[in-house]
């Protein structure tokens, strides 16, 4: 019975989700690459030049999302932060790392919308406003992640996996940017263990989740709920970007993974 | 009483930032080889703790978020950019702080 109930779920999830191809968008699957690739383009078309192309497996590799979608302020959503060439002129947003100061990696990190670049260099602008430009990235995906452990779905690397094995170590302080923070003291009250109160069929752990993340990132404005267990997240909502949703649509690993979530078998 | 004494203390830092926060824009200009500014000083001490929240008694709580709130209209008066970016940043941590204390609340 409760399978029946499941399988009737899992199809209308499946019916009326981002699986479904929307007519006229004709929706696929991404590729491991364009797995958490965001189009920027509230200005830059206007201004002549081509869309902005951000790419989420390189940067997150090397930083939390807490360092990008907290301390510099991104939203987490296409197009929605505001970004404008002068807040990157001024080191804010992209120009936080983008400054053509910062060194990662023994590599002077290039300069984003750089005035004196206009007109002379356009090569160097082409590495962000790429989109239609067919520019070859100088950071290639393979090599990148050819030695991390692999996953099903999504950029087809186990993120977690990496970071546990040390084989990656995302920083989660920018110079300047960051408040310097004190480790996460052990808190009562607080599940730190990878369950949730209010869903016991379900993993997961507030504590990694508040390394990647940050707490001001998932509360208020995606977990509004405060008394454990009272909001019943359903998964259509979720498959439509809300709660878990937010991230394990587009950036982290997929909804269809539903075993690394559910502690039972859903499919 | 005890409550009182937390008001006190943060209207007292309230005038103190709002004191120091008057030569900001004139201290801005200079650019970034000045020192960080008190503004600046204050949102990071008062936005350090957010994941610590859980930890924190009900009045810590409470005088984080009336110091978030002392902030705001000096953050406000930033240029663009700058506004921009503190003013997101203050509100996620105010909200945090808000959050936790409304859990309290309702257990
Ligand atoms: C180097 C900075 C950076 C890092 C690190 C980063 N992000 Fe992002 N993220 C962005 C930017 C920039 C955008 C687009 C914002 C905009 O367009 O206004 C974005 C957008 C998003 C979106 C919306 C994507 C969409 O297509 O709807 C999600 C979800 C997201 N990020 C989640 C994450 C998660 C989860 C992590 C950590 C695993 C992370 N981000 C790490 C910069 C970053
Ligand atoms: C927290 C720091 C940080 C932020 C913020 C950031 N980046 Fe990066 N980004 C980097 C680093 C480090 C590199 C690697 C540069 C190198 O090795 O040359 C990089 C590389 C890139 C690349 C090059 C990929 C390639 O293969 O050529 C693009 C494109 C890019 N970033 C776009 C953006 C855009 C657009 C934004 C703002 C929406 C942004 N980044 C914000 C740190 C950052
Ligand atoms: C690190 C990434 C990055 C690089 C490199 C970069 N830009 Fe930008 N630029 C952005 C982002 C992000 C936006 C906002 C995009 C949007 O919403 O359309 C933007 C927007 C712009 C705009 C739109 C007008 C405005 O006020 O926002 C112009 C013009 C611009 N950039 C010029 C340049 C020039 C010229 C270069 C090369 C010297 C350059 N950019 C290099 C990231 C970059
Ligand atoms: C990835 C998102 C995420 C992050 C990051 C996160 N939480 Fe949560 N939090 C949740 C979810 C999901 C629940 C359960 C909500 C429910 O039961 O409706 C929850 C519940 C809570 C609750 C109410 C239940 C309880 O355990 O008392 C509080 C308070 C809370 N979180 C505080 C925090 C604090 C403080 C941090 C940072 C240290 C944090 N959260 C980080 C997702 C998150
Ligand atoms: C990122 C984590 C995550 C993944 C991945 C995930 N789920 Fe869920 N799912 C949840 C959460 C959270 C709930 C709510 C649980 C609760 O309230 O007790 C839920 C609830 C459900 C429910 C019961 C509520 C409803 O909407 O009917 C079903 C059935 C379900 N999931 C099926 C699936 C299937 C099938 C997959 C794979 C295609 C999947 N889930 C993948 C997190 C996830
Ligand atoms: C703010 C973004 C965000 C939200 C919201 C979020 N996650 Fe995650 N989650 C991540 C990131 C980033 C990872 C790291 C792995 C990856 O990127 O694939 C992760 C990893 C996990 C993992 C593997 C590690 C572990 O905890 O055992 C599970 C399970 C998980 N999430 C479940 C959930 C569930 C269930 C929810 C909703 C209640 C949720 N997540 C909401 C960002 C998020």
């Amino acid at each position: 019975m409760r399978r029946w109930v499941l399988f009737l779920a899992v199809s209308a999830v499946f019916a009326g989700s981002a699986f479904a191809e929307q007519p006229g968008s004709k929706k696929r699957r991404p590729l491991p690459p364009e797995f958490g690739r965001v189009i920027i383009n509230n200005t830059s078309e206007k201004a002549g030049m081509a869309a902005v192309s951000f790419d989420h497996w390189y940067h997150r590799a090397k930083y939390t999302c807490r360092v990008c979608h907290v301390d510099v302020g991104f939203a987490m959503k296409p197009g929605a932060t505001g970004i404008k060439a002068a807040d990157n002129q001024a080191g804010f947003y992209c120009g936080a790392c983008h400054n053509g100061k910062l060194v990662v990696d023994g590599r002077t990190v290039f300069e984003s919308c750089g005035k004196a670049l206009i007109g002379e260099n356009r090569q160097a602008c082409l590495r962000c406003h790429s989109v239609g430009k067919n520019v070859p990235p100088s950071i290639d995906f393979k090599a990148f992640t050819k030695n991390l452990p692999v996953g099903r779905l999504g950029n087809g690397v186990d993120w977690e996996k990496a970071e546990e094995a040390g084989l990656i170590k995302p920083s989660d302080f920018l110079e300047g940017v960051s408040i310097p923070r004190q480790p996460m003291t052990a808190q009562k009250d607080f599940a730190l263990t990878a369950k949730l109160q209010g869903m016991p069929e379900i993993i997961f752990s507030h504590k990694k989740h508040t390394v990647w993340n940050g707490c001001e990132l998932c509360h208020p404005e995606i977990f509004v709920g405060v008394k454990k267990g009272a909001t019943k997240y359903s998964m259509v909502e979720i498959f439509d970007g809300k709660y878990c949703g937010a991230c394990h649509v587009t950036v982290a690993f997929p909804l269809t993974d539903c075993g690394r979530c559910h502690t039972r078998p859903v499919q | 009483m005890s409550r009182a004494r937390g008001w006190l203390a943060a209207s007292v830092l309230g005038v103190a930032v709002a004191a120091v926060a008057l030569p900001g824009p004139v201290a801005l200009a200079q650019g970034q080889g000045a020192p960080a500014q008190d503004w600046k000083k204050e949102f990071e001490e008062v936005c350090a703790k957010t994941q610590d929240a859980m930890a924190l008694p009900l009045k810590e709580l409470e005088s984080l978020v009336a110091r978030c709130d002392k902030l705001k209209p000096t953050i406000e008066k930033l240029d663009e950019s700058q506004r921009k970016v503190y003013a997101r940043r203050l509100k996620v941590c105010r909200d945090l702080y808000q959050f936790v204390i409304e859990s309290r609340v309702k257990e």
